[in-house]
Parts: structure tokens; sequence; C-alpha cells
């Protein structure tokens, strides 16, 4: 049996009624055998529940330990080490970038069209200046000689964005990696001026590694490796080039501006899912509802923070300049000793026994190469004997006769 | 409530990254928290690692936390989220009765360990029969005292759901309850 009050019991139990439902509980307990019974029963499995939960073990230590380890190492900055990247379609900016190709093409092939009809000003010249900036909402195409286009990434400025502006030349945003191999006369004073050409520039050696080999006959020499601001890396160059002979000097750069412009679009595109997920987390609603914002929230948290990290480690590519630089010692010709006079005359001795040894040499070469050919010339003379001979005999025969 | 405003000064200092104050806070509720899913996971790894999970997740929600709950009825709705959503995911294993009773790992008289064991195995099986939400309100209305609405809260339900689970609940356990109770 089952009366009203019966599903309150509970509550009335542990203290929780509000006093209107206590005090009907308490009407109804005091006239209501059965009820009293089964708030009896409640009263014996909270004792039994309350025995049993006793036994129960605290959780191990570990547990704590673990739960602060896992604090300690935040995932999102574990992850963004290696952060994957967003698939191409997923990257506003790229359609973006597709959108003004597009209006683009369509506006030269326009003119040109137009041009073929007849002069219309002056010809359009697509040039590659690129420039983002937040707060354009709408694509632009100026047929300017110096064309300047506009891609619309971002709907809102955010205010990290607002304070840093993303307005960018796109020749800015390279990434530049030069390297120097000089052949200088001695390395040691070389590693001294090249750590003071470092520090001069606002930069720093990062990485040094000295080859001094073992072996006499090698070259030794260092290898470094200087990280500069980007700025000032023609200059640190041509510093470090008058520390002897440059034998090598190449810069390369890679052009990191659509990797940061993509960054920076989906950094402000996290940032305002983020808002909406923390307006709707502060209109409240059941707890499942909140817990699955939550969990949203705390995704696109990690997303920020992972793409924060890769995009600030992207900006410090273009900001700082790596240069790897050689050192090699150069090895002078070792000057030749003045020797002394029985050295002299030992040498001359040596030397004449040598001319003497090589003309010996040359002759016999001559004599072999004489007696090699012998038998043609011989063999000729012979035949030529043989018919003078013959044709002597001849001419007495005729003068007897 | 004092407790709550005590809970609600260490969440605020956990919201600015303060350690000790995480410390404090999972010495405090951890422990109830453990046994809450411990009950409802019937796994004692398992209730360790979600206890471990809850608290980390207090850690990075504690900026978050509204403040519209009492904060024990935030925490306890994060476990139990935790807790069924980890029965979900290994839905078709069943950890064996005996796995939990055979480690009671709490110092207990022999004494008292033979008078109550035929009780706590009785007990046991009876709630092992129930449905961890049913064991979810029993914990929490029973042990944790909390009223019918926070209950209704951390379980996602309607109130009114929350009695009949109570309700029924008593009623299945009656049975188990009865005879231990004879020999006294």
């Amino acid at each position: 049996m089952k009366h009203e009050i019966a599903d309150l019991l509970p509550f009335y139990l542990n203290g929780t009624l509000d006093a209107a439902e206590r005090a009907r509980v308490e009407t109804e307990l005091a006239t209501c055998v059965a009820c009293s019974a089964e708030l009896r029963e409640h009263e014996l499995l909270a004792a039994a529940l309350r025995a049993r939960a006793d036994a129960v073990a605290p959780p191990s230590a570990a547990g704590l330990e673990r739960a602060l380890a896992r604090i300690d190492t935040p995932p999102p900055m574990v992850r963004a080490v290696a952060p994957p990247r967003a698939p191409w379609y997923a990257v506003p900016a790229r359609y973006a970038s597709a959108a003004v190709l597009v209006v683009g093409f369509g506006a030269v092939a326009a003119a040109a069209w137009r041009a073929r009809e007849g002069p219309v000003g002056p010809q359009p010249q697509p040039a590659g200046v690129y420039s983002v900036a937040p707060t354009v909402m709408e694509s632009t195409v100026k047929m300017l000689p110096q064309t300047k286009i506009k891609i619309n990434t971002i709907k809102e400025p955010t205010p990290a964005a607002a304070a840093a502006p993303t307005t960018v030349e796109r020749q800015q945003r390279l990434a530049k990696r030069a390297e120097l191999e000089i052949v200088v006369t001695s390395v040691e004073p070389a590693l001294h001026r090249t750590q003071e050409i470092a520090r001069a520039a606002d930069g720093a050696v990062t990485a040094l590694t000295d080859a001094r080999p073992a072996t006499p006959g090698a070259l030794p020499g260092a290898d470094l490796t200087i990280v500069v601001p980007a700025q000032r890396l023609d200059e640190t160059l041509d510093r470090l080039a008058r520390l002897g002979t440059v034998r090598n000097r190449s810069v390369t750069a890679e052009d990191v501006a659509d990797t940061i412009v993509d960054e920076e679009a989906r950094l402000a595109n996290l940032r305002h899912e983020e808002r909406d997920l923390r307006a709707l987390m502060d209109k409240g609603g059941k707890v499942d509802e909140i817990l699955a914002v939550q969990q949203n929230l705390s995704d696109v948290r990690g997303q920020i923070e992972q793409s924060e990290a890769q995009h600030a480690l992207d900006l410090h590519r273009v900001a700082t300049s790596t240069i790897a630089l050689s050192l090699i010692e150069e090895r002078p010709n070792p000057p030749a000793a003045k020797p002394g006079p029985t050295a002299r005359i030992d040498g001359a001795w040596n030397n004449g026994l040598s001319a003497l040894a090589d003309t010996l040499v040359t002759l016999v070469s001559a004599l072999a190469f004489v007696l090699a050919y012998a038998p043609l010339p011989l063999a000729v003379a012979g035949l030529t004997y043989a018919i003078f001979r013959v044709v002597l005999r001849r001419l007495q025969a005729a003068r007897q006769a | 409530m004092t407790d709550d405003d005590e809970d609600r000064r260490l969440l605020a200092r956990i919201a600015e990254r303060d350690r000790l104050a995480f410390e404090t806070f999972f010495r405090a509720l951890g422990p109830n928290i453990h046994r809450f899913v411990r009950e409802l996971v019937r796994d004692d790894g398992l209730a360790e690692e979600l206890t471990s999970d809850v608290m980390v997740e207090v850690w990075r929600g504690a900026g978050k936390y509204g403040g519209r709950s009492r904060v024990r009825t935030w925490v306890f709705g994060i476990a139990h989220h935790k807790a069924i959503d980890a029965l979900r995911r290994r839905r078709a294993t069943t950890v064996p009765l005996d796995d939990l009773l055979a480690t009671p790992s709490h110092d207990e008289g022999p004494e008292d360990a033979a008078l109550r064991d035929a009780e706590r195995v009785r007990l046991d099986g009876a709630l092992a029969a129930l449905s961890a939400e049913h064991r979810a309100v029993l914990e929490l209305t029973y042990l944790e005292g909390f009223s019918q609405a926070e209950v209704a809260a951390i379980a996602s339900c309607p109130v009114a759901t929350v009695k009949t689970r109570a309700f029924y609940a008593k009623q299945r356990l009656r049975d188990a309850l009865a005879p231990a109770e004879e020999p006294r």
C-alpha cells in the first residue's frame, strides 16, 4: 500500500523537506499506522546503507596523486607539441581565399574583355598583396594598378585581435633560415666574436658544436646555431661574413603567411564559439545540458590553447631567423724551414744522385726503346745492302762485257 | 549552509589555480564521490579512476561553476554523469559481486565482521539487482542527504522520478533487510 506522503518519507528522514511538506508528513504519521511502518523501513534501510558505507575503504592516495599529476600537465599544452592540422575544408580562410581568387579571375577576365572592345581606363594589374583585417566584413577587389585584395576571414574583431591587429603584408610572413660557412684563421677567437655579434643583434647562440678533431690532419671547426630577430638577419650575416672568408652563404625563406592567416581565422572562430558557449552556460538549465555545454566548452578551450600555441610558434618563426654557421679553420701551408749547410749539401748530393738516377733511367729506357725497334731498321738496312750488291754486280758485269 | 560556503571558497581558489585548495577539496569530497561512483559502477579500479576524473573536471571547470546550486550538487552531478557514462560504455561487462565482497580492505573487528557479513551480503545482493539509477538515488538520499530537487538535478531527471525511484528501491530492498533484522 502506498500513501500520498510515502514518497516524501526518505526526504523527511534526511531532513530536506520544506516546512509545509514536513508538516504534512508529520500530520499523516501521527494518524496513519501504515505510514509509520513505512518510515520504520526507511530508517532500517538508511541504517543498513550507512553501516555498509562505513565499511567502504576511502579512495587510495594514488587517486589524489593521479589527479594532481593530471592537473599539473594540462592536455592542451601537451597536444600543442604536434597539433593535428585542421582539414582544408574546416578552415574558413580557405573559402575566403577561394572566393577571392574566383572573383579576382572574373574581374580580370571582364577587364580583358572590355579592353578588347575598347580602351577603358588603366589596365588592371593584379598584384599579390594580401591584407587581412578582422573588421572587414566583405571581400573587396579594387582593380587599380596596385591591387589590394582584402580577404574576409573574421566576422567580428575579438579583443585580442583588436589589441594586436592582424593586418599584414604578405611579404612579411617569411620564416627565414640562413646558412653560412666561413673559413677563419682561428676558430677560438671567431667563436667569441660570433657570440658578441649575436648578442649585439639581440640574438643568441642556441647551439654550439665545437668539432676539434682528434686526427691532426683534419680541419678543426665549429658549428653554431644563432637565433636573431628577423629584421636583423642581414646585418648579422654581413658582420659574421667579416670573420673570415665566406665559402658559402645562403638564405632560405618559407612563406608561412597562409598558415598564419588560417590560424588567426581559426582562433577568432574558436573564441567566438567559446563566448557563445559561455553565454549558453550562464543561461543555466538541466545538469546534463550544462555538463554537455561544459564538455563542449572544455573541448573548445583545448583547441584554442592548442591553436594559440601553434600560432605563437609560427609568429616566433617569422619574428626570428635562424643562422646555421659553420666555422672552418684555415690550414696555412707549413712555412718552408730554412735547412742548415749539412742538410743543404746532403740535399744537393741527394738531388745530384736523384738526377743521375733519373738520367740513367732515361738512357736505359731510350736504349730499350731503340732495341725494341732494332729489327725493323736492321731489316731495311740488310735489304738496301742486298739491292745495292745486286745492282753493283750487274754494273760491273756490264762494264766487263 | 556553512559547508557550502567553505566549498565555494575552495572552489574559488581552485578557479585561481590554487593546488593546495584542490588537494583540500579532494580530501574533503573525494571519499564521498568515490563511495558514490563505486556504488554505481561497482568496480574499485574504475571508481578510483572516475573519482580522479571528476576532480580533474572540477579543476578545469571551477571557473565555470555558476553558483546556482550547492557545490556538492554540482560535483555529484559531474560524478553521476561520468559514472552512468562509464557504465554505458561497458554495459556488457558485469562485475561479479564477489569482487566487491572479497576486498573489504577496511579495518574491522572480527566479531563485527562475522555479525555483519551475512546482512551485508544480502544487502549487496539486493543492491546489485537494482539499476545504477536506483542505487544513485539511494546513495544521494540516505548517505549524502540531498533534497528531492537536488537529487533530481544530479541525476538529471524530474523530481517525481526521484520519488518513484526512492520508493521502488526501498520496496526492493525491504525483503533483503527484514530477515536480517529479526535476530537482533
